[in-house]
């Protein structure tokens, strides 16, 4: 429906303005602040107009604080995710659609259900999992009784651990398992024709020369967006690097950034530079929407070319 | 005529088939047990309507689904459990399936490229082919700046480089439109003469089947309703079915009862001699209908129902003993406009088929 009434244009632009005070309101007052000198923040609150000392605050950024280094892990973490997330989506859907597997659908469901339970929802048993990795296997064998037999054999039962705390594998791994691209790149097969996978068996290619030949080449788009969208909430992830990682040189950046508020009461945490801080950190994101922002439309409209 | 078409003509193989069936279980049967034999070099078109197993067939020939029993030989090798690549077929697809993302040269070099065939050879047959379906031109292009008969040539291209012993077409004209499909047709029949490749064509358009085949094979529900030369289908239709597959408009069935003297229809107007008793289907092309005639002194009256003026001739649609009948006549007769119609049917003419079986009956009114 288009309405053309002039009092509905202006209510609308009301309201779309309103919105953008509440977007641009905090990101403005963030760069006023970053701009300002810790001084000027003891004398007179957040910053209401910029000032000049970014560049000393940023400098200090990296002098003083971790930030630089957990920016390095923010980088590994979110690349990591983002490859990870790609490969394992593309072959799982590549699986679901083009093979006919007797319980496909179950697991396409299984794969979708993942949406619905991201991190957050699982902190705990993710945590339990992540110290140690093999507690599902030790419970198993308790549950089968099978430890019963084993220390009746061998004297002892079995009891594995392996804990991934604390180290970059333990970072990305929970976060891979999400179902988001196993549908976008299964929503783009789909739109290709039906006949292309018979073609290529015809022309003597088999299941593999006709993922590496046709299916990659064909979801380059889908990958750039797939990409962009998972190295995004990668680095954005606050939540699970905050449990995960207990050393200040295995955080990442945006757990650092909450770190730089002091832990005792009564301080006046040192706005500018976190402001400061937040600016950089925010920078590689920005980029990244950037340059690769023509794929992510593309991508996520699912058409070729 | 140049390598490519000679290289072709000798890897045509003839295809055979025995005993061959497709279930996907016991209760969905697409194929029972089917024997066939296509001829080396032969042009071969699977008709039958939409779920009748035609494109099942073609399918399992070409190793994309697996038989569930009986044998399938290329030449004299029994392929059925062999893989897609191994069997020496090429196929055409209905939506071309070519590769969007390579060129008109990579998408023809594809199937060389992965057998390995060397650099040079590869462009060169590829150069071959393209300029013998006039696409020498686009080699450079993508399938997607291509039109729809161009893209079809890349997909015939595409199949014939690898000179591939039978050359299979899945409804591959059903996506051009009307004067495009008729362009494609004249141009694979041009095509099939100058290389002379075993072709089986699967279609539910009974024209593209008349025009191209060497021999029609009929399907109906997985069954051989008949195999035959398009001329002897067209005049010695072996079934109901058949009769009314093939033509447009389709041939006439009336309900008929032989009192051993004559065949009367439901009506009971007598509509021809013959010393048969018993209930029959009595079939007639519509231009074989004479109007006002006297060829074998039995006028049966009817009432005209509606005209279609096609220009080159007119088909008149009249009730007959509560049947309506289909009858082409010369454009500019003075019967359209008559409301009563008397018709004749030459005895020479009429089909008649077994009312139970609808299998035809050879041979009713002498001969045929």
């Amino acid at each position: 429906m288009i309405e053309n009434a002039r009092s509905l244009n202006i209510a609308a632009s009301v309201i779309l303005l309103a919105g953008m005070l509440y977007i641009l309101g905090p990101l403005y007052l963030t760069l006023a602040t970053a701009s300002q000198s810790y001084e000027f923040l003891l004398r007179n609150g957040l910053a209401w107009y910029p000032g000049d000392q970014f560049f000393n605050n940023a400098a200090r950024i990296f002098t003083e604080t971790r930030i630089p280094i957990q920016m390095l892990n923010s980088l590994a973490v979110a690349f990591s995710l983002a490859i990870a997330t790609c490969i394992l989506s593309f072959l799982s859907a590549y699986a679901i659609v083009y093979f006919r597997i007797r319980w496909a659908g179950v697991a396409f469901a299984l794969i979708l259900a993942t949406i619905m339970l991201p991190v957050d929802i699982r902190v705990i048993t993710t945590y339990q999992v992540a110290s140690n990795v093999f507690s599902p296997v030790n419970a198993l064998l308790y549950v089968t009784g099978l430890n019963g037999l084993i220390a009746k054999a061998f004297g002892a039962p079995v009891q594995l651990e392996l804990s991934v705390l604390n180290t970059h594998f333990g970072l990305i791994a929970p976060l891979v398992a999400h179902g988001t691209g196993t549908f976008l790149f299964r929503q783009f097969f789909l739109t290709l024709p039906k006949d292309l996978f018979k073609a290529a068996r015809m022309d003597g290619a088999g299941p593999v020369r006709f993922m590496f030949d046709i299916l990659l080449p064909l979801s380059r788009t889908s990958f750039a967006a797939l990409f962009v969208l998972t190295f995004l909430s990668g680095w954005t992830q606050y939540l699970w690097p905050l449990v995960a990682s207990s050393t200040p040189d295995m955080q990442t950046a945006v757990v650092g950034l909450a770190r730089l508020l002091p832990d005792s009461d009564g301080e006046v945490p040192d706005f500018p530079m976190i402001m400061a801080g937040a600016v950089i950190v925010s920078l590689v994101p920005l980029l990244m929407i950037a340059l690769l922002q023509r794929y992510l439309v593309q991508g996520l409209v699912l058409s070729e070319k | 005529m140049n390598a490519i078409d000679t290289a072709i003509r000798a890897a045509a193989a003839s295809i055979t088939v025995k005993d061959l069936t497709k279930a996907y279980d016991p209760q969905t049967v697409v194929i029972p047990p089917m024997d066939v034999e296509l001829k080396a070099g032969e042009f071969t078109v699977v008709l039958g309507p939409s779920g009748c197993g035609k494109s099942t067939l073609l399918q399992m020939i070409a190793g994309l689904e697996r038989v569930s029993s009986g044998k399938i030989l290329i030449g004299t090798r029994e392929v059925q459990d062999l893989e897609p690549k191994h069997r020496g077929c090429a196929m055409v697809f209905q939506n071309y399936a070519l590769y969007p993302h390579m060129t008109v040269f990579e998408n023809m070099a594809y199937s060389l490229k992965v057998s390995g065939t060397p650099k040079a050879e590869r462009a060169e047959r590829v150069a071959a082919v393209a300029r013998m379906l006039g696409l020498a031109d686009y080699l450079h292009r993508k399938p997607g700046q291509l039109s729809g008969g161009q893209r079809q040539r890349v997909a015939i291209g595409r199949a014939i480089v690898r000179e591939p012993a039978v050359l299979l077409f899945d409804e591959p004209l059903s996506n051009l439109d009307a004067q495009l499909r008729h362009d494609m047709r004249v141009e694979l029949a041009d095509l099939h003469r100058r290389i002379g490749a075993t072709t089986v064509f699967v279609t539910h358009d009974q024209v593209e089947a008349m025009t191209l085949a060497d021999r029609i094979l009929i399907l109906n529900k997985g069954r051989i309703e008949q195999f035959d030369t398009p001329k002897a289908i067209y005049h010695n239709p072996a079934s109901v079915f058949v009769a009314k597959f093939i033509g447009a408009p389709p041939m006439n069935i009336l309900p008929v009862t032989g009192d051993g003297a004559a065949l009367r229809l439901a009506d009971g107007q007598v509509v021809a001699n013959a010393s048969l008793t018993g209930t029959y289907q009595l079939g007639i092309r519509p231009e074989d209908i004479v109007v006002d005639g006297k060829a074998n002194g039995h006028a049966v009256r009817a009432a005209l129902r509606f005209r279609e003026d096609l220009g080159s001739h007119s088909v008149l649609a009249a009730d007959l003993g509560g049947s309506i009948v289909r009858i082409a006549t010369p454009f500019g007769s003075d019967i359209a406009d008559r409301l009563e119609l008397d018709l004749n049917f030459p005895t020479s003419r009429l089909h008649l088929f077994d009312a139970a079986t609808g299998r035809a009956i050879p041979g009713a009114f002498g001969a045929q």
